[in-house]
Order: C-alpha cells, then structure tokens, then sequence
C-alpha cells in the first residue's frame, strides 16, 4: 500500500493584483494626509455617493472594508470583542461589531476619527442602527439616506429616484453648512466620469471570464474590486483596472488560465471569506476556478456626467442588495450560460441577511430550473469564531467528488 | 482484498471487503481523542478476523472527520463513500438519510448510484447523535434504554427548542414537573426528526429513502422520523458501518482503474 499526496496544482495571481497593497497603504495615509490638513473626512456605508463627497472636499473612508481588511490580516478579534464587551450581540453584522469595536477602542489605527457619518440605507437596515450607535458614541454629526426598495425598472425614473435626488441634495446642503465648503461642479463631472470609467473598464474585464481558460480568477476578482469599493471617482482607480484589463487581455491572447488545468468553472455566490481565503486555492487545487461572482459585478456602475445626481441616485438605488430578487434573476440563466458555469458555491453568511435570504431563490433556481449542482455552507465573512475550517473543506471534497463523477 | 475505514465524530468503523464487493469482516472501536489511533485499532481488529494484515491490503480509502490523519492509499468525502454503501445494500433508494454523532446529511441519488444532491447540518450539535448523547447524560440513562422507552410514550412532550444547550435545560425542568420520561424521551427524538426533516426538505424525499448512521440504530428516532417524513424508510442491517463499506468499495473500484 502506498501513500497517495496528490499534488498541488499551480495557479497564478495577476501582476497587477499585487498592487492592491501598495493601493490600500497610499488610501488609508491620504485619508490621514487629509485629516492633518484640517479637512473633514466621512465614514461611508459603500454604496453611498463618494462623487458627490469629492466634489464638496470631503474624504469618504468605509469601515467596510476596514473590516474586511482586518479580518483579512487576522487582527479583527480584538475589536468584535472591544464591540461585544459593550453588549453588541454576536448575531450582529460582523462588519459593524468591528467598526464599533474601532470605535470604542479609540480610534487607533489607520481610520483617522470621522467628521461626519454617511450612509444610505440600501444594503441592509444594519446600517441605520450602525450609523446611530457610532452617532452615540462618536458624537459625529450623521446623515441617514434613504433608498427605497427597488420593485421595477420604473422606480429608477420615477418619483422613487426623485425622492433620491432631493435627498442627495439635502446631504449637499448639509454639508456646505457645516463645513464652509461649497460644491465644486466641475471636480463633481469629473469624479463621475472616473466612477463610470473604472465601472466600464472592470466589466469588461469580468466579461472575458466566459473565455476558457479563465483568465482571472477568484483570489483576483476578491482583491481587485478594492479600487471600486472605496475609490470610485479617482484617476488611481481608473489606472488600475486599465492595467488590470491590459494584463488579462493579455493573458487571454496567449491562452493562459489562472490554473494549469481547468476542469471545472464555478459561480461563487456571496462576500468573501477574509479569513479564510486559502479556499478559493483550496478550489483551485482540485481543478476548479472560480469565474463568476455577483458580488465582483455589483461595484460596477455606468454613469452619466451630464446628469450627475441623477445618476448618481440611480447608483444608490440600484445596488444588487437593494432590487428585488426577481429583477435580479432575470438574466441569471445567461450568465450561468455565457460563463460556461459548471457548479455553484453559495456562502451563507451569517453577518448578512440581505444575502444569504434571497440564496433560497437562486439554490432553487439552480437546482429546478438550470440543472446546476450547488453547494450551500454557512460561516460569517468576517468572523473567524463563526466558521468550521474542517466542516466546510469536507463538504467541498464531497461537492468536487460530485461534480467529477456527472 | 479492500479497506475501508470511516473515522466519525464518535466511533471509527473499518470494513474489509473482498474482490466481489462482499463484506469479509468488520469492526467498530469508539474514536477517542486520536483518530490515528482508532483507525489502527479499528483496522486491527477487521484484519484480525480475517487473519490478515495491513500488507494483504490492495487499495485503504479513508473517509470522515479524521480522514487526513489516517494512513490510506486515498480518501475520499462521507457523501461518496455512503452513497456507494447505500447503492450497493438498497438499489432502489434514491434518497438517503444518515445521522452520526457530530454531522447529520441527506443525498439524493440517482437509479446509477451517482450523487445528485447533498445537504448537512450546519456546525451545531441539533439533530445530530451528540444531541442524544447529551440529553441521556442528563437523563442518567444509557442511549439504548432511551430508544426503547420511546415507544412508551403516551404524550410526548413539545421541545421548544433544539438547540442542545436550551433543550438541555428544558428536559431538566420537564422532568421536575414530574412528566413522565418516556414523554420526554418521545420529544426530544421528534424533536431532531423535525430537524432532520426540516434540513432534508432542501433536497426532497424521493423513494425508496434509506436511514443510515450510528443514530438509526436508535429505533424510537427512527420511529419519530419515520412519521416525521411520512415514508416508510429502508434500512440497512448495519446502518453504522455503511460509510465504512462504501470506502471500501470505492477502495476496489480506484485499484481497478489504476493505470
Ligand atoms: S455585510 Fe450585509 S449586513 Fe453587513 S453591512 Fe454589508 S450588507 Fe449590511
């Protein structure tokens, strides 16, 4: 009897993936660069309007992804219990135990305090409740916007987006009082010509996913919506994803895939594991590259300069999270299609209800109506105390032993 | 001849089977803290009784939660290796149901034997056998006095909750109250048959449905589920060693294909 190590496929990261860190770094000390100067900084929910906030001088930074990166890092520990230790519970978003955490904690680290709380209730209702604890215990003055449920394409030209502008224009208003500024029209066009830039070049660089190989794969999509999360309207954004989209171009051309051999190409469905992220290798090691992720599409958004608060209104109601789940399935079945997509991985995750609720519809979807086998498992984005490593890599042994056999 | 060997949360099973597929031998030893160890000692006692050894062995696939730390020739996941047992004991069954210490799981099969679906529980201990593990402590009774007290039960009583800790508690102050423990003990087995039930209607019940896994020993939880799901289940003579049995086909089926 022998001993059998199967052997490590090779998979590769994109050069231009590997300035994602360089790219953080200069964020997070342009935002203390900004503070030093005695201007104001934001914290933002990430579906609020950054353009708008560039145009009245005000640095929006989002604790967000704050999050992310620490559980990323593995330093998140410390302030989901700082948040716990205050009585937030462990059902609450993980996201916002670690905000909060930061918070109470003292604010030390790479977010300089906020001047200012801004937030659109789009995503989630997490954020109203999140946004007036930090009011609370901060004393920031904040902002609460809301984002109607989208139901039809009408709402987006309709009385719904206006009450979105009004709104917006509120928030304009409040913040030239407070802060002596005044909304510059020019810097405003032209943040809203970078967002819609960098939009336009990251989906079509997802667009030559369909190719087989696959030229980027899930540990790249997973770093590269960065830019877009939290740097939409500026040119560093814009030169990013013209790299990235280079690159992959390239990669195409010469028919070099993320892993030596792909034998089968995966929708992963949900945020991330920060914490765990050797799954995405642990997939590609067994054959599989991740090709599609909503969650890579939904930074994406085309705008248009001309009407900029309208647009950008549009932006704000229209996020993934914030339209019904039928609108959303629409085009499921060609994405499914276009992509070549052999299974899908759905992560229920326990910070984020507005997720993983509608996964219902989509394993149904799946299953009933496309034939595509799905694999469902629970953990929490961000949290580490909420997954079992061992449990969910055997589950995904049985999905890929499943998937090879049909 | 092939070995197959399932290291499970709370018991490692090994079966040996021969060239046919027919079992030759098998044995189960509770896990204990060591898999490594188990799994030799249940691979021992299997080769014992055939007087073999580990050598005589042609192909050992392993399976379940200490698979890694087993010396095998592969592994391979529970859903593959209990498909491959069930599909080979129950032909007709198309769905299947398997319930051990720490996981429980249900798949859907196809007439080939191929899996066409899966789902488990997720990480905690409801609807799995460590929930009965847990209330017979409570209860100072052992498991298979439980199991027969069930059908004793004239009301049995609704658990509020299935989470082990709560329930735990509430068996407690049930028992307090003076209701009688056969009621107490029918609840607790509805209550993770309602569980169980809840977790396997993701997939549906197509028949024949097969229970297999340490738990479906247990006769008064398969009575519960067995209402619960309104089907009458097919079960393997020894619903335990299953998973252990399929790895060992497996085991056959990957020398045969060995280049
Ligand atoms: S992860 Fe989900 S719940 Fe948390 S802030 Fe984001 S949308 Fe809201």
């Amino acid at each position: 009897m022998k001993l059998n190590s199967r052997k490590k496929k090779r998979s590769r990261v994109l050069q231009t993936t590997r300035k994602i860190g360089e790219l953080i770094v200069n964020y997070f000390s342009k935002a203390w660069d900004v503070k030093t100067q005695d201007k104001p900084v934001a914290w933002i929910t990430v579906f609020t309007p950054v353009e708008l906030l560039y145009a009245l001088d005000v640095y929006p930074i989002a604790p967000e992804h704050f999050g992310a990166l620490c559980s990323a890092r593995g330093t998140i520990l410390d302030y989901l219990k700082e948040a716990e230790k205050e009585g937030y519970s462990q059902d609450l978003c993980s996201y916002s135990r670690c905000c909060l955490g930061y918070a109470l904690s003292g604010l030390n680290g790479p977010m300089p305090a906020p001047d200012m709380l801004v937030t659109f209730r789009n995503a989630c209702d997490v954020y109203v409740k999140w946004w007036q604890s930090l009011h609370i215990h901060l004393g920031t003055p904040m902002f609460i916007g809301e984002a109607p449920y989208v139901l039809t394409y009408d709402d987006l030209n309709n009385y719904v987006l206006d009450y979105v502008v009004k709104q917006l224009e509120q928030l304009i208003e409040l913040t030239q009082n407070k802060f002596g500024v005044k909304l510059d029209m020019e810097k405003l066009v032209n943040a809203v010509n970078l967002s819609d830039k960098a939009s336009e070049l990251w989906l079509q660089t997802l667009k030559l996913r369909r190719v087989r190989p696959c030229p980027l794969g899930g540990r790249d999509s997973a770093s590269d919506i960065f830019p877009l999360v939290v740097m939409q309207g500026t040119e560093e954004a814009v030169e990013f994803y013209d790299e990235l989209l280079a690159e992959v171009r390239d990669r195409v051309k010469r028919k070099e895939g993320v892993i030596e051999k792909e034998e089968f190409r995966l929708m992963f469905d949900g945020i991330w594991l920060w914490h765990a992220f050797d799954i995405i290798k642990y997939f590609e090691d067994k054959g599989a590259v991740f090709v599609h992720e909503p969650y890579s599409e939904a930074w994406a958004f085309r705008l248009d300069s001309s009407k900029p608060l309208e647009s950008i209104a549009r932006k704000v109601l229209s996020m993934g999270l914030n339209t019904d789940i039928d609108l959303r399935m629409e085009k499921f079945a060609d994405t499914i299609e276009d992509y070549h997509i052999d299974g899908a991985i759905l992560f229920s995750n326990r910070s984020c209800k507005s997720w993983s609720a509608p996964q219902l519809v989509t394993a149904e979807t799946l299953n009933n109506q496309l034939n595509i086998p799905y694999l469902m498992f629970e953990g929490d984005m961000a949290d580490p105390r909420q997954y079992s490593e061992a449990q969910v890599k055997g589950r995904i042994d049985a999905f890929m032993e499943m998937l090879s056999e049909s | 001849m092939y070995l197959g060997i399932d290291t499970g949360a709370s018991a490692t099973k090994a079966v040996i089977v021969d060239r046919r597929g027919e079992i030759a031998s098998q044995a189960i030893v509770p896990s204990g803290v060591n898999f490594k160890v188990s799994s030799e000692m249940a691979a021992k006692k299997a080769l014992d009784a055939v007087r073999l050894d580990l050598e005589d062995m042609l192909y050992v696939v392993s399976t379940g939660y200490g698979k890694a730390l087993v010396n095998s020739t592969s592994k391979s996941s529970e859903i593959a290796c209990i498909s491959r047992g069930v599909y080979r004991l129950i032909p007709s069954a198309r769905t299947i149901i398997d319930v051990g210490g720490q996981d429980s799981k249900a798949i859907r099969i196809s007439k080939d034997g191929k899996v066409l679906n899966f789902v488990m529980n997720d990480k905690c201990a409801a609807g799995t056998g460590r929930f009965l593990e847990i209330m017979s402590n409570t209860l100072q009774r052992p498991i298979e006095e439980l199991s027969m007290l069930h059908f004793k039960a004239k009301k049995p009583v609704k658990m509020s909750s299935t989470c082990t800790v709560f329930a735990e508690s509430e068996v407690v102050s049930q028992m307090s109250q003076g209701i009688k423990i056969e009621d107490v003990i029918a609840g607790l087995h509805e209550a993770i048959a309602e569980r169980i039930y809840t977790m396997a209607s993701r997939i549906g019940f197509e028949q024949d449905v097969a229970f297999t896994g340490g738990v479906s020993k247990n006769k008064g939880f398969v009575d519960a589920l067995r209402k619960k799901i309104c089907l009458s289940p097919v079960l393997p003579e020894e619903p335990q060693i299953v998973c252990a049995f399929g790895a060992a086909l497996l085991a056959m089926k990957k020398h045969k294909e060995k280049p």
